[in-house]
């Protein structure tokens, strides 16, 4: 009897895991195809292939955490343990009770967690980016007279009741939003509002008579407020996964229409998509993904189980494929941990927990994205500003040289500083970052220090020379900008102008040899046949003459 | 059948009416006036934030408030009224501040980061109050639909010698005046920066100044409005009041005028309501207030049919 | 009956009860390059949107290729204007360029390779193949203009619908824009344009439509492009429609 149930279970879980699988591979590939025979520049290689590699493995993550946590439950569920039993125990024997799932309140919390997790990803990936965030904060509210009426209708907590009424409500709510736009000058931001109040008012007023009522008192409906995990029926779980496994299907074969009618819908109708359609379906899906998490997260907190997983996966990629497995996995994620931590402290509820541990990644996320986070951006300007000041100081010093004709090579940190406009220590700092960056020597002979450029930062001193000088130019001849209102602008591009640019402009300018200013431009050419070992009539300093 | 009966009581007009002006006119006088005086200041200044479309940045402070209150509880061990206070403005300049980080910094868009930012901080203060709920004499039920009637438990305090008020009541007078008076002082710079932050900054007004010093009086509003009504419910005293006067009248004096008279008509129906039904008065006064709106609407509507046909 | 690209005949769109486009009669002829001008506010997108249905007409009928539009929507191509979308979506320019094909491959069908032949083939006509792989929101406004004309591009349709294409382009992206339009008209195909530019607008264009509220005048630009019908057109506000109108004369 028991290897019959291994057996089905064993199928169950191989048919389920593949058609997962499948489910997750056209966006896979799509993502595999695109990158072949599309030259990409070794600059950006990096970051991007890092979240590409993650995202592959993470895409099988579902398949596995679905398919054991499917097995458990067929496998174990003979052994079950009562609701209450989890009450007063100690530590240690409740986290043993957790990670071994051996009672079937565990399991229901944890399969809930993630069939929440999956479907709140999915749909709240689409709410992100069609900034509809508010909407399902007004969406989760507005259920709330339709749990009550639910209730009220079949007298007991049926979750098929209460999941007409809830759904029924969410979508009278919806309606409600729009005819409101549409037929007052009421903003869209106070219709959203009214709706949400109104509705949840009206709620607390229904759920205030059924606790008053001889039979209230154990109705559990207010569980749905801030949710607890632990008092998921298993009707409850199938349903969600149900709705997760409807949301799974649908995106993944209504991908295209979802995506173009989220970015563009005009477009969409252009094409002759029945744009209306699916926008009600996603909506459709919403509201039923609202009405199955109410138990699990409670209906104040819905919306952000639906917006932060989404929001954090937003900041980690550029695809919407991506967004949406990832949100889902950080959905599974988020929820699973605040199941987790709801089972320690015996009463707390979930949603919060869940909300918690979402922003938990969400700040992770916002901090460390390798991309868009805050860590990374804060570093580029740091190193951006390091090299404009590195920059400023290799061009002071071609500029102490051009001075004097290019005579000797050694610049004094005094002439330096005097050319910097900075005191003694600023400019000896300064030469010491050259140093550090492999650009510059120190000499010290006595009293005095010299800094001495090394072949590198000759280039570096050139190319920043030449960005400026040409640009100025390009603005005084091609722009009519006069002479004198050139060298601001100028300060700046030079950091910036990229190779192919430079080449643009010096065969704009018929590759020019000097500024408005009268001043030599080193060329690109010239700068670059002194980095092929050619034997050239060097003057005796070891430099090459720019220009020369 | 048994069971609707049991789900809306038998309305005794007594005993719903009358007896609370004669015999409990003490105790219900005092939530009578709690009930006006959060729905008039609230009503008052949603105006203009109905107005400057900063709707859900008021539902998004009334949430995320909660942990604020709880730690200044928690800090203080009392329920005086200024740990109370500073602790709330400092979650609300917090949000405010979250808010505009997480947009400025990353891509994320505005609606998405309140959305994220207010759920945080009120989750982050529903598990405090799990958590420390006893210490803080504060339950999860307070937090969502407030407990407007417990004004009546309170001692109340003399009020310049002339009567004595429960301190609650007192506190949210002061409130109201005070948003009334600061309304009415400045009048000109508020309604000028709303309806054209350009001009007005060509005249010397500063938007962002006139934008805080609101979310600012929002702050406090809310607060004081707090364990009245709950988190979640003050965003119906604020927008309600505001959009149902206008769709009745297009002039801002007169709408500010309807939004008092409003606030007036659905405390009363609301605290009636919630006398027959037995059920929270602030969530009772809301379902009046979206009921009235509801009507305001459905005459405007039918007045705006009328006038066509008969144009025809 | 000959199948126009185009024929509207009293087309009219109301917003609100308040008319934007009144009693539009016109019949596009095939293999033309059309600018439709008129002043702000006089219905130029909305006589676009209302062809495509995108917005409800209150009035009259529009035929594509003598057919309703819905029943002929793969042959025609749109390039809607830039701001109507959010530029931080994630998708790159492939990703955007792949769903001028959308319209071809009906309910649940698959992208192809010669989908992405497609879509390639048309990025590397607007000259934006190198950045394929791009988010979208790092393009300058020119590359988000040239990305939405290769989407139209790849759409292989007969018949091009354009809002606004040159707004917030650079020189040299308006240049190659029209060039591609030519190179298009020269291959039989017949595009509208939304245009807002007088002095540019005689020298770009085969024919002008010249809209305000209603049609004033519609023909080959050496006809329409008078003082008269342009005073007309845009009620005498512009100075410098005179001095163009001139220039034209002089140039004759």
């Amino acid at each position: 009897m028991t290897a019959f149930f291994e057996y089905v279970a064993r199928n169950v879980v191989r048919r389920l895991g593949s058609f997962v699988g499948l489910a997750l591979a056209p966006c896979r590939s799509a993502g595999k195809r695109c990158r072949i025979g599309l030259p990409r520049r070794g600059a950006s290689a990096g970051p991007t292939k890092l979240v590409e590699s993650a995202s592959v493995t993470w895409a099988e993550a579902p398949r596995y955490v679905v398919g054991l946590a499917l097995a458990l439950l067929v496998v174990s569920s003979a052994r079950a343990a009562k609701i209450g039993d989890l009450e007063s125990l100690d530590f240690g024997e409740q986290f043993a009770r957790f990670f071994t799932l051996q009672d079937e309140i565990v399991r229901l919390a944890l399969l809930g967690s993630v069939f929440l997790g999956v479907s709140c990803g999915l749909l709240g990936s689409f709410i992100v980016v069609r900034k509809l965030s508010l909407f399902g904060d007004t969406l989760s509210h507005a259920v709330l007279p339709g749990v009550a009426i639910g209730y009220l209708v079949s007298g007991y907590k049926d979750p098929v009741a209460i999941f007409v009424g809830a759904t029924l409500a969410g979508l009278l709510g919806t309606v409600l939003v729009q005819l409101i736009k549409k037929t007052t000058h009421i903003k869209e931001d106070s219709s959203l509002g009214m709706v949400l109040a109104g509705f949840y008012g009206l709620g607390v007023v229904l759920m205030n008579r059924i606790q008053a009522m001889p039979t209230g008192t154990q109705s559990g409906l207010d569980k749905f407020l801030f949710g607890q995990v632990a008092a998921l029926s298993s009707v409850e779980v199938w349903m969600m996964g149900g709705v997760a496994l409807a949301s799974i299907l649908l995106v993944t074969v209504f991908y295209r229409q979802f995506l173009l009618g989220s970015f563009d819908v005009g477009f969409a109708r252009g094409l002759g998509l029945p744009t209306g359609l699916f926008h009600y379906l996603l909506m459709l899906l919403l509201a039923f993904t609202v009405v199955v998490s109410l138990q699990a997260v409670g209906a104040v907190l819905v919306s952000a189980m639906l917006v932060i997983p989404a929001a954090s996966a937003y900041l980690l990629t550029d695809r919407m494929h991506r967004m949406l497995i990832i949100a889902s996995v950080f959905g599974v994620l988020s929820g699973s941990l605040g199941a987790f931590l709801s089972f320690f402290g015996n009463s707390l509820p979930t949603g919060p927990l869940m909300v918690l541990a979402s922003s938990f990644v969400f700040c992770l996320c916002f901090f460390l994205s390798p991309r868009h986070g805050l860590f990374s951006r804060w570093r580029k300007r740091k190193t951006r500003d390091h090299r404009i000041l590195n920059e400023n100081t290799l061009k002071a010093i071609y500029h102490v040289r051009e001075e004097r004709g290019f005579v000797g090579e050694g610049v004094g940190l005094s002439q330096l500083a005097e050319r910097m406009g900075e005191t003694a220590e600023e400019a000896k700092r300064r030469v010491r970052e050259l140093v550090s960056a492999g650009l510059c020597d120190i000499q010290e002979s006595g009293a005095k220090s010299e800094a001495l450029l090394n072949p590198d930062g000759w280039l570096r001193a050139c190319a920043v020379i030449r960005n400026h000088r040409l640009w100025e130019l390009y603005l005084t001849n091609q722009a009519a900008y006069e002479p004198d209102h050139v060298h601001d602008d100028a300060e700046v591009i030079e950091h910036v102008l990229g190779e192919d640019t430079v080449r643009r402009l010096e065969r704009l300018l018929d590759y020019p040899s000097q500024d408005p200013h009268g001043k030599l431009i080193p060329s690109l050419a010239d700068l670059q046949r002194s980095l092929v070992k050619t034997p050239s009539p060097e003057p005796p300093s070891g430099y090459r003459m720019p220009g020369s | 059948m048994e069971f609707w009966k049991q789900l809306i009581p038998p309305f005794d007009f007594q005993q719903v009416f009358v007896e609370p002006w004669t015999e409990y006119l003490d105790s219900f006088l005092w939530i009578f006036a709690m009930g006006f005086l959060v729905t008039a200041a609230c009503g008052f200044l949603g105006t203009f934030i109905v107005w400057r479309r900063m709707a859900l940045v008021g539902d998004a402070i009334s949430h995320s408030v909660l942990p604020g209150i709880v730690i200044a509880f928690l800090v203080s061990q009392s329920r005086d009224t200024l740990p109370m206070f500073l602790g709330a403005l400092g979650a609300g300049v917090l949000t405010t501040v979250l808010i505009e980080l997480i947009h400025q910094k990353s891509r994320i868009k505005t609606d998405a980061a309140l959305g994220i930012v207010f759920t945080t901080l009120f989750a982050f203060g529903v598990v405090l109050v799990s958590l420390y709920g006893e210490n803080v004499d504060l339950d999860v039920d307070c937090v969502l639909y407030g407990e407007l009637e417990h004004v009546i438990f309170e001692t109340p305090v003399a009020f310049l010698g002339l009567f004595e008020a429960p301190n609650s009541v007192l506190r949210m007078g002061a409130v109201t005046l005070a948003v009334m008076v600061l309304v009415a002082v400045f009048y000109r710079p508020l309604l000028l920066s709303s309806f054209d932050p350009g001009l007005a900054r060509s005249m010397g007004v500063s938007p962002a100044v006139i934008h805080h010093a609101l979310m600012a009086l929002l702050a406090v509003v809310v607060v004081s409005a707090f364990e009245a009504v709950g988190a979640v419910l003050v965003i119906a005293m604020l927008i309600f009041p505001a959009t149902t006067a206008s769709l009745l009248s297009d002039r801002l004096p007169v709408i500010l005028g309807l939004t008092l008279l409003i606030a007036l008509l659905s405390a009363f129906l609301g605290l009636h309501l919630a006398l027959w039904l037995d059920a929270s008065t602030a969530a009772s006064i809301s379902v009046v207030i979206f009921g009235m709106f509801l009507a305001a609407w459905a005459s405007r509507c039918v007045t705006r049919v009328a006038r066509e046909g008969f144009r025809r | 009956m000959s199948n126009f690209p185009l024929e509207a005949h009293d087309l009219t769109v109301a917003y609100d009860r308040r008319p934007v486009i009144y009693g539009v009669d016109v019949q596009v002829p095939e293999g033309k390059l059309i600018g439709i001008l008129g002043p702000n506010g006089a219905g130029k997108s909305t006589l676009i949107k209302a062809v495509m249905g995108i917005v409800p007409k209150s009035g009259g009928w529009v035929k594509v290729f003598g057919k309703p539009f819905e029943r002929n929507a793969a042959r025609v191509g749109y390039v809607p204007q830039r701001e109507s979308v959010d530029w931080d979506f994630p998708v790159n320019v492939m990703d955007v360029v792949l769903m001028g094909r959308y319209g071809k491959l009906g309910l649940t069908g698959r992208l192809s390779s010669s989908d992405r032949d497609a879509a390639a083939d048309a990025l590397e006509k607007v000259g934006m193949l190198p950045f394929a792989k791009r988010q979208i929101s790092n393009l300058s406004g020119g590359q988000q203009q040239r990305v939405f004309l290769a989407r139209a591009l790849a759409q292989e349709s007969d018949l091009y619908l354009m809002d606004e294409p040159f707004v917030g382009v650079d020189a040299a992206t308006e240049a190659a824009i029209i060039e591609l339009l030519r190179e298009l008209k020269s291959r039989g195909k017949t595009i509208l344009a939304v245009h807002h530019d007088l002095p540019t607008a005689q020298t770009y264009f085969d024919m002008l439509l010249l809209l305000n509220m209603r049609l004033v005048a519609f023909g080959p630009t050496e006809e329409v492009f008078t003082q008269e019908l342009l005073q007309k057109t845009y009620g005498g506000r512009l100075t410098i429609l005179a001095e163009v109108a001139d220039q034209r004369v002089q140039r004759k």
